[in-house]
């Protein structure tokens, strides 16, 4: 009677794992599925394979535009963010001392609050000291002002975990301070930079609030100009840009699980 | 090695100082500028005027439709909290307890949608959920139903879209939470005759609070200030805090009015976050 109630109540839990996945999979599995169905509309039964969808998204201009102007940004943005970021983890883990407490939260806070609040501040500073609300500059500035506490996260987390005496060795065999910072730090934190730059690369392309108030005419990112689109037009073209996109994230978050392990991201060890 | 102490202080600094500059010029800075213009006179014709005035924030916290938007999002974030919480706690539980080689692949599963811009996430739920998607096709179809059900632009679509995008920082938060209890003491207390309810409700449950309680404040905090789920979602038929501040600032050029929301909205949030780190203090303390 005991172990009957026991497998239901284990059945029970199953189901309920089992349902709770296939919602967080599922409105990306749809995506995927609307730019390969040959109809406007995904039905049951669907209207079979095609790639109409891509064609047509490779002749929309501005599609086109926005993706490599996302790329771009993204690319300005890892890789500032994960120069700042290195240092600022390097002075942090190790030169900063009790100071650590206060620096930490600092780099970290623009995580901390919500991005539409972010990009309003932004947008108001930048339209009232005239460097343009709407402008280049102001897109990097914010992108890689909320990519950088990433960068900053995972690095220092390697950098806790990195074994010291290894550089006490170099410098005691006669190497100096860049020799030991190129040859043996360098080199056991690089995944980790890697992986962290990779990160930053992902979150500023999917970067949605900030981007809304910070883009203007001709500087349209890839969400904002998808966002766009929908509200007028509700055929796949957007789907099938959606779908370049997963396929890059979840590329590059193989890469990621790879080179440093994700769970140093969300609230792994320190 | 002639330098010396003060001079190798002063290079280090310089590893953190770009940083911490951007940090101050792009983030600390038009955040004080934003509290700044709060307390500035309303024009119609200008931003702001000059001078100095608490009528923004009078007019605000006497308006009622401030309080009542304010109360709807709210509301909203602890629906989204609870259904969250409804829906992660069994997967986080076998997520911490699973012995499975696959465990990291099906960690990196929960984690993965967050790669996913919110933008396209949204898309995916109004190919599901608008009249003419898949979820009403089926239902007209099969015949369970003859017009169909409004599933989105409206609280049911925000509540789905916020619950899906929001519920892998829940699954994380009670991961970590449940992995740090040994299960050896669930073992014990059934095998001195406790039911497996009751082991669970008189352990497990209460010794993953702390990580209910981080995941909460999360949840909540990123629900309450979500900006892109109810405009998508939503349509035009849902308002919610950070739609009416982009609204007041934007589309009315009300920049004081619209700030001082937004200072509001960050008091809120600066207090739940202060809070989160207080628990998370308070777990890590009980860990040594």
């Amino acid at each position: 009677m005991r172990e009957q109630k026991k497998n239901l109540t284990d059945r029970f839990i199953d189901l309920m794992v089992f349902l709770a996945y296939v919602f967080l999979l599922l409105p990306t599995v749809i995506v995927v599925l609307a730019a390969f169905n040959g109809g406007e509309y995904l039905h049951f039964p669907p209207d079979g394979f095609s790639l109409k969808w891509f064609s047509k998204l490779f002749a929309t201009e501005q599609m086109m535009e926005s993706f490599f102007f996302s790329i771009r940004l993204a690319l300005a943005a890892s890789v500032t963010s994960t120069l700042i970021g290195l240092g600022a983890a390097l002075y942090v883990v190790r030169y900063a001392g009790r100071l650590a407490s206060v620096l930490r939260p600092y780099i970290l806070s623009p995580l901390m609050l919500p991005s539409i609040l972010t990009g309003l501040a932004l947008m108001i500073s930048f339209y009232s000291t005239g460097i343009g609300g709407k402008s280049f500059l102001g897109l990097y500035a914010g992108h890689t002002l909320i990519t950088t506490p990433y960068v900053f996260l995972v690095v220092s987390s390697v950098l806790y975990n990195f074994d010291y005496s290894m550089e006490e060795a170099a410098r005691n065999l006669g190497a100096t301070r860049l020799q030991t910072f190129f040859y043996v730090t360098l080199p056991h934190i690089k995944n980790g930079i890697i992986g962290s730059g990779v990160f930053a690369f992902i979150t500023s392309f999917d970067q949605f609030p900030l981007s809304l108030l910070l883009t203007g005419p001709g500087y349209s990112t890839l969400p904002v100009q998808m966002f766009d689109y929908l509200r007028f037009e509700f055929d796949p073209v957007a789907a099938a840009i959606a779908t370049i996109n997963i396929v890059l994230a979840y590329g590059m978050m193989f890469l990621m699980e790879h080179s440093v392990g994700l769970k140093v991201l969300y609230g792994g060890k320190k | 090695m002639a330098v010396t102490k003060a001079q190798q202080a002063g290079s280090r600094l310089l590893l953190f100082l770009p940083a911490a500059l951007w940090i101050m010029i792009f983030f600390v800075l038009p955040y004080t500028f934003l509290g700044y213009v709060s307390f500035k006179p309303t024009s119609s014709s200008s931003a702001y005027l000059p001078g100095f005035t608490l009528d923004n924030y009078v007019f605000n916290l006497t308006d009622s439709f401030f309080w009542v938007i304010l109360a709807e999002t709210l509301l909203e974030g602890v629906a989204t909290v609870l259904i969250c919480l409804l829906f992660s706690y069994p997967l986080a539980y076998r997520l911490a307890r699973s012995r499975s080689r696959h465990r990291s692949l099906l960690y990196m599963v929960v984690i993965s949608p967050l790669l996913v811009g919110v933008v396209i996430r949204c898309y995916g739920w109004m190919v599901l959920l608008a009249d003419k998607g898949l979820i009403n096709d089926l239902l007209l179809k099969t015949g369970i139903i003859d017009a169909p059900l409004p599933l989105m632009y409206n609280m049911f679509g925000v509540m789905v879209g916020l619950v899906q995008v929001y519920m892998p920082y829940m699954v994380i938060s009670l991961t970590g939470a449940i992995q740090r209890i040994n299960p050896e003491l669930e073992y014990t207390a059934r095998s001195l005759g406790a039911s497996r309810f009751t082991a669970f409700r008189k352990i497990t449950l209460p010794m993953s609070l702390p990580g209910i309680m981080s995941g909460s404040i999360l949840v909540f905090v990123l629900t309450i200030s979500s900006y892109a789920i109810p405009l998508l979602l939503g349509g035009n038929k849902t308002l919610t805090t950070p739609l009416l501040i982009v609204q007041t600032a934007l589309d009315a050029f009300d920049w004081p009015g619209g700030a001082s929301m937004a200072v509001i909205m960050f008091v809120i949030v600066v207090t739940l976050l202060s809070l989160y780190i207080k628990v998370l203090m308070h777990a890590m303390r009980g860990m040594k």
